[in-house]
């Protein structure tokens, strides 16, 4: 937990319209071309420069007080030089011209011939607004989210006696990049992000559980403007605590498995979703990579990865290589109809980047990443998935996943959820992992509900040390067969 | 400004603008990282980095802050914005830090922390060793082999510590690490991956590019053909290298925070017996070269060994400074170091041949663990053993339970403990672990 409260830049205003992050960087076009040039100097065949001004904030509230905050400020480019699929990469926190052309030097040594190529006029290019925000974080005070955390912490110990102890943290940030191309492009982009959340720990006799909810956004303050998302965090947090305190273990091994609604769109991340990431592809080393134009699930199934959800975590205006964002249809009515691209990949396929190419800030490379992940609505009344299930289990709420690209193992964890027993929901359950194999799994989506939701939860994805922001949603689906982590056996 | 200058800057600025005390670290790093696919570089990527973070405390209000835009005007900037929001926070005097005199460090160079080979090393040097890592991974012959790509890299940090009180102290280490990854085709769809990585302080102390290859396909050919085996309580054998995923979570709840904020399994456990008789694991710090040693811990107390769990009596919290006032207990140290457990006699083979079944987990996949209830439930991957010998290979399994009931099912270490890691353990033999498969 990083809390934290203000930032500054470097002497300037969020509040700039977007034709002055120049100023921002300290930098002109003159210099963005030299060091672009710098970067191509040894025959790479392409580059890019990302600049990155990111500041965030977070309050926390513990122990009954709004006693801790941080700040974190974070300044830099990075420079990448591609020669081919291969890529020499640098980045520097010193924006002078001398520091950016050393970066770019470097970046430069992966090519090996003179190169006579050189960069063009820039043009800064607009860009779709799949985040329009009204209240900057930067024009919020303390006085603001103080009371907000306070709110949240009277209402949780209000639900329910049992609730023992109670956290309370507002995070929110900004990041202002600038991406330049050796072919006169050039970007600029403010994405806000928010993140609230709450951790609550309560007590009934000898049972003692925790659990945390949160809610996240690319928004501004106006995201709390209403008062059914403070009621929804605070009623979850506590609502799914209190769950676990009368919930037990299901029995381990096979079973058929219905995912609720939301935020189950975790099984299409872990399942499909990184396997569809075409560099994993472009290799050979994705399970999914001889499959492309293939029947891989049932009819009904048909997922997408969709940059352009407003106000979404996962949403984004334009790639980090500086390339449209668009929703992307992976699986087609059951067929496998495309890849997740970066430059990279799209090149080697020979095809448009999907606007995937995305990194954790200036100390990274890009490469094909998820937005919005999420299955389309089926056909299937929801209870009627459920009723068509003797004996298995309904998972609820998620926590956490992980997949194997290669053999396609895939796991989640189930936070809650209940046993299902001729066609009813019965037992509470709790805290089990779930694992099956992607391919084997998508061919078993028997049945996909008419309720799809897309989860507004604060995900994180990790992929070679780097985590970008990630949305993922789903309808209520039944899949025959995977394997529970219970007890008993 | 150097390491030392940055944080007396900060030092003294921050008090100047009404802090009441401050901590300062200020760090940089170098990080040169190199792969290989297809016999060429597939990336290279190399920086010098540089970061403030500090924390405070404003008329008894506490945060904290970080930026790598160490500019003057800028960090100036930074500084009284993080003041005065501070002041709009409520009071916590816990936050104080210790007196000076309770502050130390150890001697950081009998740390043996830092290697100047680095500045040996050339670009070609670099080149070349992932080059012989991929040659040496491809000398197999394998038909079987997809793709394998190798990495070489080097780290060098320099930090310094400073308190508002007077106490200072600077940091220095290195870490040198090479690895592989590869995929396989096998009959059927599955793409089993393997690999293997090695990190060091020292140049020195890595293993050579042979080892590192022959134990990527020892591990590789051990997830060919893998699928569940059937549900049921089996010994389980928890290779070395894979302990630290099971020590974190019997871990977690041992730190002050989770004790004090009621979420942990452990908390009226103290001197009590939490595992078998045989379970020792303890934590140290000073272990030369090890990757988790250092002086001083966060609080600025001088680092030192301590017991953890001792014959399956728990010892010890990680208390820190704050948390100890909270739970008005003596701080104890905030979080793991090294971790060891100390190794058995036999080998691994020697006791699993003893078994006339039993389940080696190799890795994990997935899982997770609540600190408040220490239900856990993990995904894993492995092989079947019977009387020692592998019959199965194993994929798509859990295994659930409750670290309580594991540390009572702990049986025996084996002698192999792995030294590549901040945690220093042999594979450990439990002896009636619930897993889900068929």
């Amino acid at each position: 937990m990083n809390p934290d409260i203000l930032l500054t830049g470097p002497g300037a205003s969020l509040d700039m319209p977007a034709g002055t992050y120049f100023e921002r960087f300290g930098i002109t076009h003159e210099v963005l071309r030299r060091v672009m040039d710098a970067a191509l100097s040894r025959g790479a065949d392409d580059c890019d420069l990302y600049f990155e001004h990111a500041l965030s904030n977070t309050v926390g509230l513990v122990d009954n007080k709004v006693n801790r905050a941080s700040t974190h400020v974070d300044l830099g480019c990075g420079v990448r030089a591609r020669d081919g699929d291969s890529i020499g990469y640098a980045y520097t926190e010193d924006l002078s011209p001398a520091a950016l052309l050393s970066a770019a030097r470097t970046a430069a040594e992966i090519a090996a011939t003179d190169s006579r190529r050189k960069s063009l006029d820039l043009g800064c290019l607009a860009l779709p607004d799949y985040y329009p925000v009204q209240q900057r974080w930067e024009a919020v005070g303390m006085d603001v989210r103080v009371p907000m955390v306070k709110r949240w912490e009277e209402a949780a110990f209000a639900r329910d006696p049992r609730i023992q102890k109670v956290q309370a943290f507002l995070m929110d940030g900004e990041k202002v990049v600038m991406v330049a191309r050796p072919d006169g492009r050039l970007f600029q982009d403010y994405q806000p992000m928010t993140l609230s959340f709450v951790v609550c720990t309560a007590v009934d006799g000898d049972r003692r559980e925790s659990c945390s909810y949160n809610l996240a956004s690319r928004a501004g303050l106006e995201f709390y403007d209403d008062p059914a998302r403070h009621e929804s965090l605070v009623e979850q947090a506590v609502d799914r605590t209190l769950f676990l305190l009368r919930a037990g273990k299901p029995p381990a091994g096979e079973m058929p498995v219905v995912l609720a609604k939301g935020s189950s769109g975790i099984l299409l991340h872990e399942a499909i979703g990184h396997g569809l990431e075409a560099d994993f592809n472009r290799k050979g080393v994705s399970i999914y990579a001889a499959k492309m134009g293939q029947q891989v699930a049932p009819k009904h199934v048909t997922i997408v990865d969709d940059g352009t959800v407003a106000g979404s975590r996962g949403a984004i205006n334009v790639d980090d290589e500086g390339n449209a964002t668009e929703k992307t249809v992976l699986i087609r009515e059951g067929r496998l109809d495309s890849f997740l691209h970066d430059e990279i990949s799209a090149a080697h396929y020979g095809v448009d980047p999907t606007g995937s190419g995305r990194r954790e800030s200036f100390r990274h490379a890009p490469m094909p990443r998820m937005r919005a992940t999420y299955m389309e609505p089926g056909p299937d009344d929801p209870e009627d998935i459920i009723r068509s299930v003797k004996r298995g289990i309904y998972c609820e709420t998620f926590a956490n996943g992980q997949v194997q690209i290669g053999a396609g193992d895939f796991a989640f964890y189930m936070k809650t959820g209940y046993l299902i027993e001729d066609g009813k929901l019965t037992q509470p359950i709790k805290d089990v992992n779930i694992i099956g194999n992607g391919p084997a799994a998508l061919e078993q989506v028997e049945m996909v509900g008419n309720d799809l939701e897309l989860d507004a939860g604060g995900w994180t994805c990790g992929k070679e040390g780097q985590g970008v922001p990630v949305s993922h949603g789903q309808p209520t689906i039944k899949v025959g067969a995977l394997v529970v982590g219970g007890v008993d056996a | 400004m150097n390491q030392q200058e940055a944080v007396d800057y900060a030092l003294k600025r921050a008090l100047a603008l009404g802090a009441q005390e401050v901590k300062a670290r200020s760090s940089q790093v170098a990080h040169v990282e190199l792969s290989q696919r297809e016999g060429r570089l597939e990336k290279t990527s190399e920086a010098r980095t540089q970061g403030l973070g500090l924390s405070m405390l404003v008329d008894d209000r506490f945060s904290s802050h970080s930026t790598s835009d160490l500019r003057l005007e800028a960090l100036d900037a930074f500084l009284a914005r993080a003041i005065d929001a501070t002041r709009v926070l409520e009071p916590d005097p816990d936050r104080r830090m210790a007196a000076r005199d309770l502050m130390g460090s150890r001697d950081l160079a009998s740390l043996d922390l830092y290697d100047g080979s680095h500045v040996d090393q050339t670009p070609e040097g670099r080149r070349n060793w992932v080059s012989e890592l991929e040659r040496s991974v491809l000398s197999a012959g394998r038909d079987d082999l997809v793709s394998t790509t190798t990495h070489v890299w080097e780290v060098t940090s320099h930090g310094y510590v400073g308190f508002s009180n007077g106490f200072g102290a600077a940091t220095a280490s290195t870490s040198y690490g090479l690895g592989a990854e590869l995929t396989l085709q096998e009959p059927g769809d599955k793409l089993p991956e393997a690999y293997a990585f090695y990190s060091a302080r020292h140049l020195a102390d890595l293993p050579d590019v042979e080892h590192v290859a022959q134990e990527l396909w020892r591990r590789a050919d051990e997830h060919l053909q893998a699928g569940p085996a059937p549900s049921g309580k089996y010994p389980m054998l928890l290779a070395n290298r894979t302990v630290g995923r099971i020590l974190g979570a019997v871990l977690s709840p041992l730190s002050g925070s989770a004790i004090w904020q009621g979420r942990s399994i452990w908390a009226e456990d103290l001197g009590q017996s939490i595992g078998a008789e045989g379970l020792n694991i303890h934590d140290d710090p000073t272990i030369p070269r090890a990757p988790g040693s250092s002086p001083f811990d966060g609080d600025g107390f001088a680092s030192r060994p301590r017991p953890i769990i001792e014959g399956g009596v728990l010892k010890t919290f990680f208390v820190d400074l704050y948390h100890s006032r909270k739970l008005e207990r003596d701080p104890t140290t905030g979080g793991s170091s090294n971790l060891v457990v100390p190794p058995g006699s036999r080998s691994m083979e020697a006791i699993a041949s003893d078994l006339p079944q039993a389940i080696r987990v190799t890795s994990f996949l997935g899982g997770n663990t609540s600190s408040a209830s220490g239900d856990f439930s993990f995904g894993i991957r492995g092989q079947l053993l019977e009387h020692g010998e592998p019959v199965q290979n194993v994929s798509e399994m859990n295994i659930s339970g409750n670290i309580r009931d594991l540390l009572g099912s702990y049986t025996e270490a084996a002698n192999d403990t792995w030294t590549w890691s901040s945690m220093r353990v042999p594979t450990l033999l439990f002896d009636a672990v619930q897993f889900s498969g068929t």
